[in-house]
């Protein structure tokens, strides 16, 4: 699917345009590319230019409303399970459900991506910080800040792509277990935060499989086997003995509570990043597309394989401005909180390049996701007449 | 001024054993005060899990480009020796800004009024010096590390005469010693060389005359560079018992070599002289890589010559020092090089801006030292 065409009397390799659920975007030739990316990084620049003491303020607030709810959440949880109206404990699980989701989104994917370095603060920094969830973050940190964000749905490169578990576009060839592969989704959706827990070892195939070749794991197999139990044996202790012990007359409860407060953080943190890069029109691509990207062909590619979607602003947090996919691909180390304000230019300064910008509301976005896992279950009809 | 000193760990103390696994496991922080963090310093401004609070009381002109920082540190705060240093934090546009400091006045003076000064000069074109001049009040709360610093009067025998040489602002930790000599009301022999751009620029000058009534052997000499030139052998010469005094230098950098060159010719000991690096390091405004840098790993002792027009990264400087500092994508992306920069400025070749001189976090893909440059690897 390479075609070869002349350019400044260089011959040089176009790639396979972009495909999407069937419709196909090509790409502007470099000239065009290299003034798009002069304009994303000026926007870039001037919105990194008013990053300061608001947004220190914005982070810290954040971060007392999640500890404020886990610790409330939890005491909810006891006062209400204990009280004769047991059930005004299930706000004490909201609670605790929605510390986790700004925890995990707002908080820790954004300052593990150095949004908020510039900061100097030991205890908001990339480098140490740990989230309430079962996935170790410097395992998150080492595959998703460069395998995904690198090789966003590259097929084959980027592992985030349908998790190997999903088939979400005809580039994979279809195979009998797709057929309920719906099923497989809703499973993944519930047990996400294992999911992101895994994910390294699958790819280093540390307990199945050979090993992988030429890794560039920078700690032992052995280390980080090890990491991985720990964060699951803490994360259990705390969710499944701590608490439930503590609260010993409500302890089933309690307990019970505290896995539907989990189980709530996966699923939304599941959908809202599928709504990321699954959606209708989110596009796909080829190793060789990345080959020496310049910065324009590299924000393209970023642009057509993710997408929005929109909603009020505590959608916005609660997703951790992942609601805004587009721009956090673009600029991940830009505090994400600007996002929403950046997507109006972006979206703007794609127009008139005739660049494709998906987006649209929540509930849209995600009916499209559905449809993609669905559709994708099912053989192509050449598929099916080959066999 | 600043000192040029490589730092040593965190201020405080983590918890260790139980505690910790415990704070890790509850709460995902290292310590349980490191979550509770936010909730204090929204009640308490400048509250601080790796320092201590600091109320400015006063901010005192000295000089047009010097003035005093008076502090008054958290009464936990340790307390220090004359002629230390610490390192003074603030929060500019949210971003914590740090840069070290010798204590001008003396640990009497703290010991009876609760405070401490900081005698700062305004670098021409500097991020924090200027700045805290001009934001800082009284109440203004800033950070200050524990005391540090080996440059002090414990390390020699008290009997022994002294003899201070100080370069512009490098007075300011002989100036806590003589303070706190002169508290002690002393008779040891001490000599002061002041020396000084010019005549409008002598610090301190008013308090040292003081001291003369209390030191009954202390001599000043006020060496006018634009009359006497910079330090040589001839202005140590007089000094009588030369050989028998312990010395103590402070300032730029050529003034210390001077001063040292000329103290060797004069067949004074090496191990007599002490001294201690002043001013010479941050330069807060960079041109281009013309000059030739030095860049250190603290953690391995790793030294390194960089050639003048390399533009290489530090990490690729760190990997053939044979460092295998943890990377990933090599272009800014992953953030797995970050790394803390001790001090030093560098040069970010994605977004084209310089960094602060003071410690912060780097990307060392991305990093290209620009002065001599302290990386704790
Ligand atoms: S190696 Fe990836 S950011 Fe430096």
């Amino acid at each position: 699917m390479t075609t070869t065409v002349m350019n400044r009397g260089n011959t040089v390799l176009v790639p396979a345009p972009a495909k999407a659920g069937g419709h196909v975007t090509i790409r502007p030739d470099d000239a065009t590319l290299d003034a798009f990316a002069e304009e994303l990084d000026a926007l870039r620049a001037e919105t990194m230019s008013k990053v300061g003491q608001k947004d220190a303020d914005y982070i810290r607030r954040v971060i007392r409303w999640q500890r404020g709810l886990d610790m409330g959440g939890r005491v909810v949880m006891l006062v209400g399970f204990l009280s004769p109206l047991w059930w005004t404990g299930l706000f004490g699980v909201l609670m605790l459900a929605i510390a986790k989701i700004l925890d995990n989104m707002e908080i820790g994917h954004n300052v593990m991506h150095g949004q908020y370095d510039w900061m100097n603060d030991p205890n908001i920094n990339s480098r140490d910080f740990e989230w309430d969830n079962v996935g170790d973050a410097n395992s998150w940190k080492r595959y998703h800040n460069h395998e995904h964000h690198t090789y966003t749905n590259i097929i084959g490169k980027d592992r985030d792509y349908g998790y190997g578990i999903l088939r979400l576009s005809d580039d994979i060839a279809w195979r009998p277990r797709n057929l309920y592969q719906f099923f497989m989704y809703l499973k993944l959706s519930l047990l996400f935060e294992f999911g992101v827990a895994y994910h390294e070892l699958a790819g280093e195939r540390i307990f199945f499989g050979k090993k992988k070749k030429n890794s560039q794991l920078p700690i032992s197999r052995e280390e980080l086997k090890q990491a991985f139990f720990r964060k699951i044996r803490r994360q259990t202790f705390k969710d499944y003995v701590f608490y439930p012990l503590l609260c010993f007359p409500v302890l089933v409860p309690v307990l019970l509570g505290n896995l539907a407060a989990n189980l709530i953080r996966n699923l939304w943190t599941s959908t809202v990043i599928f709504c990321g890069h699954f959606t209708e029109s989110a596009h796909t691509f080829r190793a060789e597309d990345c080959e020496q990207e310049t910065r324009g062909q590299w924000y393209f590619r970023q642009i057509l394989g993710s997408s929005n979607f929109e909603g009020p602003r505590w959608l916005h947090i609660l997703s951790g401005h992942l609601s805004c996919q587009v721009e956090h691909h673009l600029f991940p180390d830009v505090p994400a909180y600007h996002y929403p304000e950046m997507a109006k230019t972006v979206e703007q300064i794609c127009q008139r390049y005739g660049i494709p910008y998906n987006t649209g509301s929540f509930a849209r976005q995600y009916w499209t996701v559905l449809q993609r896992i669905v559709r994708y279950s099912f053989p192509t009809r050449r598929e099916l007449a080959n066999a | 001024m600043t000192a040029t000193h490589s730092q040593q760990g965190p201020a405080l103390p983590a918890a260790g054993g139980i505690g910790r696994w415990l704070a890790e496991t509850l709460t995902t922080r290292p310590s349980f005060s490191s979550y509770f963090a936010p909730f204090m310093q929204y009640w308490q401004p400048g509250w601080s899990t790796h320092a201590w609070r600091a109320a400015v009381m006063q901010i005192r002109s000295e000089l047009s480009d010097v003035y005093s920082l008076v502090l008054k540190p958290d009464s936990r705060w340790a307390g220090f020796v004359a002629g230390q240093y610490v390192q003074l934090t603030v929060e500019k546009d949210g971003a914590f800004c740090t840069r070290t400091f010798s204590i001008s006045s003396s640990p009497a003076h703290w010991q009876t009024t609760g405070l401490i000064e900081l005698t700062i000069r305004e670098q021409v074109g500097g991020r924090i010096t200027p700045w805290l001049r001009q934001h800082l009040h009284a109440n203004s709360v800033v950070n200050i590390s524990a005391a540090q610093g080996e440059f002090t009067l414990q390390q020699v025998p008290e009997h022994r005469p002294l003899l201070l040489i100080a370069g512009g602002s490098g007075l300011t930790p002989l100036h806590s010693m003589l303070q706190q000599l002169s508290s002690e009301v002393s008779a040891r022999e001490v000599h002061l060389l002041v020396y000084a751009r010019d005549s409008q620029h002598f610090l301190f000058q008013q308090a040292l005359l003081g001291y003369e009534t209390s030191l009954s052997n202390l001599s000043i000499q006020w060496m006018d560079s634009e009359q006497v030139g910079f330090i040589d052998e001839s202005h140590l010469q007089p000094l009588q018992r030369l050989l028998e005094c312990d010395v103590f230098v402070c300032g730029p950098s050529p003034m210390i070599k001077a001063a040292r060159d000329a103290l060797r010719v004069l067949h004074v000991a090496d191990e007599r002289v002490h001294f201690e690096y002043f001013g010479a390091a941050p330069l807060d405004r960079v041109a281009q890589l013309d000059a030739s840098r030095v860049v250190q790993f603290s953690r391995s002792q790793h030294v390194l010559d960089v050639a003048q027009a390399s533009n290489q990264s530090l990490l690729e400087m760190a990997e053939q020092s044979g460092l295998n500092p943890v990377s990933g994508c090599r272009i800014g992306v992953c953030h797995q090089c970050i790394c803390q920069k001790e001090r030093g400025v560098v040069l970010n070749t994605r977004t084209g801006e310089y960094s602060d001189t003071g410690p912060e976090e780097i990307q060392l893909c991305l990093s290209v030292p620009v002065t001599d440059v302290v990386v704790s690897l």
